[in-house]
């Protein structure tokens, strides 16, 4: 390791680091009644990274040979084109890490027999829950990530990472209208995953919210107060502001909230955490994809921007801490600031008054996707389903509109922070460059106004 | 042993001990990929990255039942393990007959593909193409916040072979340079747009053919028409959508006519073959042997042919995108599992001389989230662009949505340009709708 880290730093970098990986990946897949599909993925490499001020030289290796990991260390180098080269430390400094996903059943002991009951029952729970149920889609994946790092400072980790998913759509049909819902859950966690209390939330979750949809319409559209409900309304935050906050952004100087920092940027009482530390989590993380140590960020205390979202290039050059934000998608992908799990804490107001206290509204409940533009400051997210707010109560049910604001607007028009916060377990992740694991949470929140899409 | 060779060595192997192992068929693609990119962001190098990657899938097939494995090391050791352990547990899964190679009369037999330039760029060529991208607009424009100008390529060498015999091979390289321009807008915003260009052979990028590239210019220029954008007041406008982002309202007529939609009853298209789907004005023609263009292809995934095909003629559904798998339990002939290269022929003009046509109206120059839902066409996108007053594209308008429902939608298509763009597989040109309900103020 030594050696390799000296022929990356030989052109003169500031730092190094080594990324091992090896991973495997199980699925299996419920069609028309039957779990007849089944893939394994099995991956490794070596990426090795050299910084020289705020600039990166990146190869990688699928190749354990030596010779090819030589020359993957000394394509990286290239970033810097100094004659001195610097020298690798001689001590090794292994971090004692916590065990944040601790796995009583490894997934690379369960055969597909194991796994398989546990989709025909979701199935079976499926149909029976509804007679306008035609179709039921499920898939179980599970991966574990077996991460060496070593860097030029002397840092040394291991981390060996389980992450288990369930999802499943199901298509409805009545009077010859079809609507399609689907739900997920997931989980940094050994096959102990698979429970009959899950499969059963699982199959009330996706009946229930593909049958409300036959009652549902878009909306009419327009500027109008939103309350979102408590849980994956998070993705608020992760679109709103959580993208913004991470520090390359501001290293660039690209963000709107780049000269934010210390400033006040939403009211009293509202406290924004992203976070690596809640055990089992999908967000959750040991130590980052650079040797940091997870841990919890504060962004926003008490409604003061706090905290950026840093990995080692945007700490060093602002001269703070790194926070545990540096992560890729795998040994092919540079380190990059990325959230974990991204939540608001709670505040004083129950999801009942914030609801009452809205004349001509919009309360929604459950979302697909969203996205941002971090230098606007637009974001916006795609609400599955939700209901009209008339006169202080939730009314008619609606579905299927996108809903856009813009990120510091919006902040400061939270008006009203519920006390129900609530953690959302389904299958998020972020595509910023490479795809990332996260999760996001919210309690009941009250915006003033945001532009809602429908019809006129 | 060159790079073809060592493939052909390994799917070779991975065939023979799938069958001996147990599978009664099986399918192997393997992908080779060495790739190099490189970033310079104002006036310095902010990035270098090169990687040589492979991959290896196979498919099983045995006693009716189906799995695949993958992996990125292509020792013999790992895929015998490979092997095994998915033949294991593919013996424990349901049947499912629909499963097999792609019929023999509808393979690929012809001549290796080849769109591929022959020599290999030396890193100087590329940094100075970065550096007179960026410096064309860095400390040239007051506003201008960040420049970054990215270029990436790739030589691709793609085997797929399969126990019936198939054997499709390709080799391509791809070139890719695009610049993103980060501006001071109004308040405390920094709005920003990027440019691209790409294509099979380096002179896409400007290499070697003595053209200057424009890229980090037109960026900045539409960055700065952004700044200081509006709302305008909810309602029913006449709606023009720019060439580069139209492809987003074709994507899910595209998913709602795959065969995954349609086996699984999810798509608002589903009975439609044969039935007017569209305005007349919309023919989509799925053109895969156009050589030289973005989406060329001789073969699909499975190692099906590809064959051009009117996708859509003049508003009429004819065709429905069916792999192996899909048209099996669909009980229909297989098609391709995927369109290549999309094209949209018949119009005239750009957005500019659509926008000549209207008294007011909105040009969409960007969409900003949003999601369809597949079962019932019913969307909503963000948007971004211009207000169209007098025939003449005026104000920058963001935070607004654009709501409907697929079928409404292309029913209301009145006009197409003919500037699609050539760097993209889906060249789809500006096109103008009647109103269409956009929620702003």
């Amino acid at each position: 390791m030594r050696q390799l880290l000296e022929l990356a730093l030989g052109k003169g970098g500031d730092y190094a680091d080594l990324y091992f990986e090896q991973s495997l990946f199980h699925d299996i897949i419920l069609r028309d009644g039957k779990v007849n599909a089944a893939g394994t993925n099995s991956e490794g490499g070596l990426g090795i990274r050299v910084v020289k001020g705020q600039n990166t030289g990146y190869a990688y290796t699928e190749s354990s040979l030596a010779s090819d990991r030589e020359k993957a260390a000394k394509t990286a180098a290239f970033i810097a084109d100094g004659m001195s080269p610097a020298t690798a430390p001689v001590a090794i400094n292994t971090l004692k890490l916590p065990d944040r996903y601790t796995i009583l059943k490894p997934w690379d002991n369960i055969s597909p027999q194991e796994k398989m009951p546990y989709l025909y029952q979701l199935n079976d729970l499926i149909f029976s829950a509804d007679k306008r149920v035609k179709k039921v889609t499920a898939r179980l994946a599970d991966s574990t990530s077996r991460i060496e790092y070593y860097n030029s400072l002397g840092v040394h980790c291991t981390d060996t990472r389980p992450l288990a998913s369930l999802s499943v759509s199901c298509i409805m049909e009545e009077n010859g209208k079809r609507e399609t819902a689907s739900a997920s859950r997931s989980f940094r966690m050994g096959a102990e995953f698979l429970q009959p209390d899950l499969i059963r939330e699982l199959a009330e979750e996706v009946v229930a919210r593909t049958a409300f949809l036959f009652g549902a319409m878009q909306p009419q559209g327009g500027e109008m107060p939103v309350v979102m409900s408590s849980g994956s309304s998070g993705i608020l935050l992760h679109e709103a502001i959580g993208h913004a906050f991470e520090a390359d952004f501001i290293r660039k100087n690209t963000s709107i909230f780049s000269d934010k920092m210390g400033k006040r940027i939403c009211r009293t009482g509202i406290t924004i955490v992203d976070d690596g530390t809640i055990p089992g989590n999908r967000g959750a993380l040991n130590v980052d994809d650079e040797g940091v140590p997870g841990q919890k960020t504060y962004m926003v205390t008490d409604g003061i921007l706090t905290s950026f979202l840093h990995d080692r290039i945007s700490a060093s050059y602002f001269k703070v801490n790194p926070t545990g934000n540096g992560r890729r998608e795998s040994f092919r992908y540079m380190p990059l600031p990325r959230m974990r799990a991204t939540y608001m804490e709670n505040g004083t107001d129950s999801a009942e008054s914030l609801i009452a206290s809205v004349k001509k509204g919009l309360y929604v409940d459950s979302f697909s996707n969203g996205q941002v533009q971090i230098g606007a400051g637009d974001f916006t997210f795609f609400v599955k389903s939700g209901y009209l707010i008339e006169n202080g109560k939730l009314t008619q049910p609606v579905k299927d509109t996108n809903i856009i604001g813009n990120g510091p607007r919006a902040l400061g028009m939270i008006t009203g922070v519920g006390n129900d916060y609530r953690m959302d377990n389904g299958t998020w992740t972020c595509g910023k460059e490479q795809s990332c694991e996260v999760s996001c949470g919210m309690p009941s929140v009250l915006v003033s106004s945001l532009t809602v899409g429908g019809r006129l | 042993m060159n790079e073809k060779e060592r493939i052909e060595q390994t799917c070779r192997y991975a065939l023979e001990t799938a069958l001996k192992k147990g599978a009664d068929q099986a399918r192997v693609s393997a992908v080779r990929d060495v790739s190099d990119s490189l970033s310079v962001r104002n006036d310095s190098l902010e990035k270098i990255q090169f990687a040589v990657e492979s991959s290896l899938m196979i498919q099983l097939f045995t006693k009716g039942r189906y799995g695949s494995c993958s992996t990125n090391r292509t020792d013999p050791a790992e895929i015998d393990k490979l092997i095994e352990q998915t033949l294991a547990s593919v013996r424990l899964l349901a049947p499912d007959p629909c499963r097999m190679l792609v019929p023999a009369s509808l393979r690929y037999n012809g001549p290796p593909s080849r769109m591929a330039h022959d020599q290999e760029i030396d890193t100087n060529t590329k940094k100075s193409l970065l550096f007179d991208c960026t410096a064309a607009v860095y400390g040239k424009e007051p506003s201008l916040i960040s420049v970054t100008a990215d270029y990436v390529d790739y030589r691709r060498h793609i085997l797929i072979t399969d126990s019936s015999g198939l054997n499709c091979s390709s080799e391509e390289t791809w070139y890719s340079l695009s610049a993103e321009c980060a501006v001071k807008g109004g308040g405390d915003t920094r709005p920003s747009d990027w440019e691209y260009s790409a294509g099979f052979f380096p002179d896409a990028v400007g290499i070697g053919s003595g053209a200057y590239s424009d890229c980090a210019i037109r960026a900045l220029k539409r960055a700065l028409a952004k700044s200081n954008p509006c709302k305008v007041k909810s309602g029913k406008y006449p709606a023009i959508v720019e060439n580069r982002v139209a492809s987003t309202l074709l994507g899910p007529v595209i998913q709602a006519i795959s065969g995954s939609s349609l086996q699984q009853e999810d798509s608002f298209l589903l009975g439609m073959l044969g039935q007017i789907v569209a305005s007349q004005l919309l023919t989509l023609i799925d053109d895969p042997l156009s050589k030289g263009e973005p989406g060329y292809r001789l073969f699909d995934p499975e190692g099906m042919a590809t064959a051009r095909r009117t996708v859509i003629e003049k508003g009429r559904l004819n065709t429905y995108f069916l792999n192996t798998y899909y048209a099996n339990k669909l009980e229909m002939k297989p098609t391709i599992s995927s369109p290549s290269l999309l094209i949209l022929p018949g119009g005239k003009g750009n957005a500019v001389s659509l926008a000549g046509s209207l008294k007011n109206g909105i040009f969409v120059t960007g969409f900003n989230g949003g999601n369809c839902n597949p079962a019932t066409g019913d969307f909503s996108y963000g948007i971004e662009g211009f207000l169209v007053e007098n025939g003449q594209i005026t104000k920058p308008v963001n935070e607004m949505v654009m709501t409907g429902n697929m079928l409404d939608l292309w029913q209301k298509l009145l006009a197409t340009g003919d500037d699609a763009l050539k760097t993209t597989a889906w060249q789809i040109p500006s096109l103008l709708f009647d109103k269409l309900e956009f929620a702003g103020l």
